[in-house]
């Protein structure tokens, strides 16, 4: 069985550092059998608008905002098996752009919690795993937090529990190519990759 | 995010190229300064008129009626792009990007006292503000990269930030990712992080107008803010 991975590199500044990093990961993952990688950049591949804060969602379980790729975007998150978010930290969070899709998974929140709809069959839940990638300039030991709630958020209200999220959070890295340099960035994204996609693949009873 | 953009962006502080320091109310405060403290709230919800814009009219209210002169922009009504990560601006101080983000942020650098107001979306601020915020870039790199603004202490002590925010959850940590990210913003642009205006819980009181003593406690920080800073230029 295809192990289906969905990233999304959220960054506005291309083949910067969260990027590399992502690129890190999901080579390490494409080099094992058996897996298939949807990659999107936002602004160009997809577009993902603001939140509006109408709560439609909570009475129709999907987004009435139809002029970008949301509601396509949430049915992939729900049939992957492992969601990465890659995202730089700006002033201490995720960048806009990531965060105009965190706040879009709103819908999920709606379908679980006041629709009691279920995100995912209730035997993939368990099976699925999400990786948040980013990279700061700053080398302060609170540079990530911020970010980290929100994507616990992201990633609970899409049904992957709290023991399945992995960080890959690289700081001091500011100049666009300064992740090339970092000592263990590219080891650990690599690692991770790999060792993601074996668990998955045991998750799925098929190791 | 709307791609239309506008050029209509004031550069009054850099116009001259050279270094700009941004000094206190010291030099005036012989004389004591009689102008109105002004009052800036921007809200970042793009619901309109909800418990989180609510709760910000109660704080400007209570800013006017202490006599302050104020105004209120909604993020939702401007024409934006979010930043474009380039840091062009680390070189030169500028943003490439001109729409009404470019006239607001100058706008902030004007006022005595700045209320961002923003909902809790997924343990943050909205996407909306953080647009915002991400675009102040210039001017962190203008302080840290170039070193051509400097607030000296003076202004940060009569230049007060405050947050206004309402969350739906009873957590106590509901507002903690958001705090950071409103800290460094008030950090670039001189401003003191003076105080909070927060209330959890609006799904358990069923929106602001429920909650026994937020909109009270918003106006009476808005009169008590506006001295504070009145105070400060009398000293």
């Amino acid at each position: 069985m295809v192990i289906h991975v969905l990233a999304f590199a959220t960054s506005p500044r291309r083949h910067g550092n969260s990027e590399t990093l992502l690129d890190y990961l999901l080579e390490a993952m494409a080099e094992e059998r058996e897996v298939a990688i949807t990659r999107h950049v936002l602004g160009e591949d997809i577009v993902i608008n603001p939140c509006r804060g109408c709560n439609a969602c909570e009475k129709l379980g999907r987004c009435i905002q139809t002029d970008d790729d949301l509601n396509d975007v949430l049915e992939e998150i729900v049939e992957a098996d492992c969601v990465v978010l890659a995202s730089p930290i700006f002033c201490m969070g995720l960048c806009a752009q990531a965060k105009a899709l965190v706040d879009r998974a709103q819908v999920f929140r709606s379908r679980k919690y006041v629709r009691h709809e279920p995100v995912v069959p209730p035997h993939r839940k368990e099976k699925r795993i999400g990786i948040f990638v980013s990279t700061a300039g700053q080398k302060w030991d609170i540079v990530f937090d911020g970010a980290v709630m929100s994507m616990d958020c992201f990633f609970h209200v899409s049904d992957i529990k709290k023991r399945n999220m992995r960080w890959l959070m690289i700081d001091g890295v500011d100049q666009k190519g300064a992740i090339e340099a970092h000592p263990t960035a590219k080891d650990q994204a690599r690692e991770m990759g790999a060792g993601v996609i074996r668990e998955l693949k045991e998750l799925k009873g098929e190791v | 995010m709307s791609g239309t953009t506008r050029g209509n962006s004031e550069r009054a502080l850099t116009d001259s190229g050279e270094a700009v320091t941004v000094h206190g109310n010291s030099e005036i405060s012989l004389t004591g300064d009689c102008s109105a403290v002004t009052v800036l709230g921007i809200s970042g919800s793009p619901h309109r008129h909800g418990n989180t814009e609510t709760l910000l009219e109660a704080f400007l209210d209570g800013a006017r009626d202490a006599g302050a002169e104020v105004e209120k922009v909604v993020i939702k009504t401007l024409i934006y792009r979010s930043c474009q990560g380039c840091n062009a601006c680390h070189k030169d101080g500028e943003c490439i990007l001109t729409d009404d983000f470019n006239t607001l942020l100058e706008r902030i650098l004007t006022v005595d006292v700045l209320a961002l107001a923003s909902p809790i979306y997924s343990m943050g601020i909205t996407a909306d503000l953080k647009s915002l915020i991400d675009r102040a870039q210039p001017y962190w790199a203008r302080k840290f990269v170039l070193k051509t603004l400097y607030f000296d202490y003076d202004h940060i002590q009569s230049h007060k930030g405050l947050f206004i925010s309402t969350a739906g959850q009873s957590w106590d940590h509901v507002f903690d990712g958001a705090f950071p990210v409103v800290n460094a913003f008030f950090s670039d642009m001189g401003f003191e992080y003076y105080d909070n205006v927060i209330a959890n819980k609006m799904d358990e009181y069923g929106g602001i107008k429920g909650h026994p003593s937020a909109l009270d406690d918003a106006f009476a920080k808005g009169q008590k803010v506006v001295r504070v800073v009145e105070k400060i230029r009398n000293r």
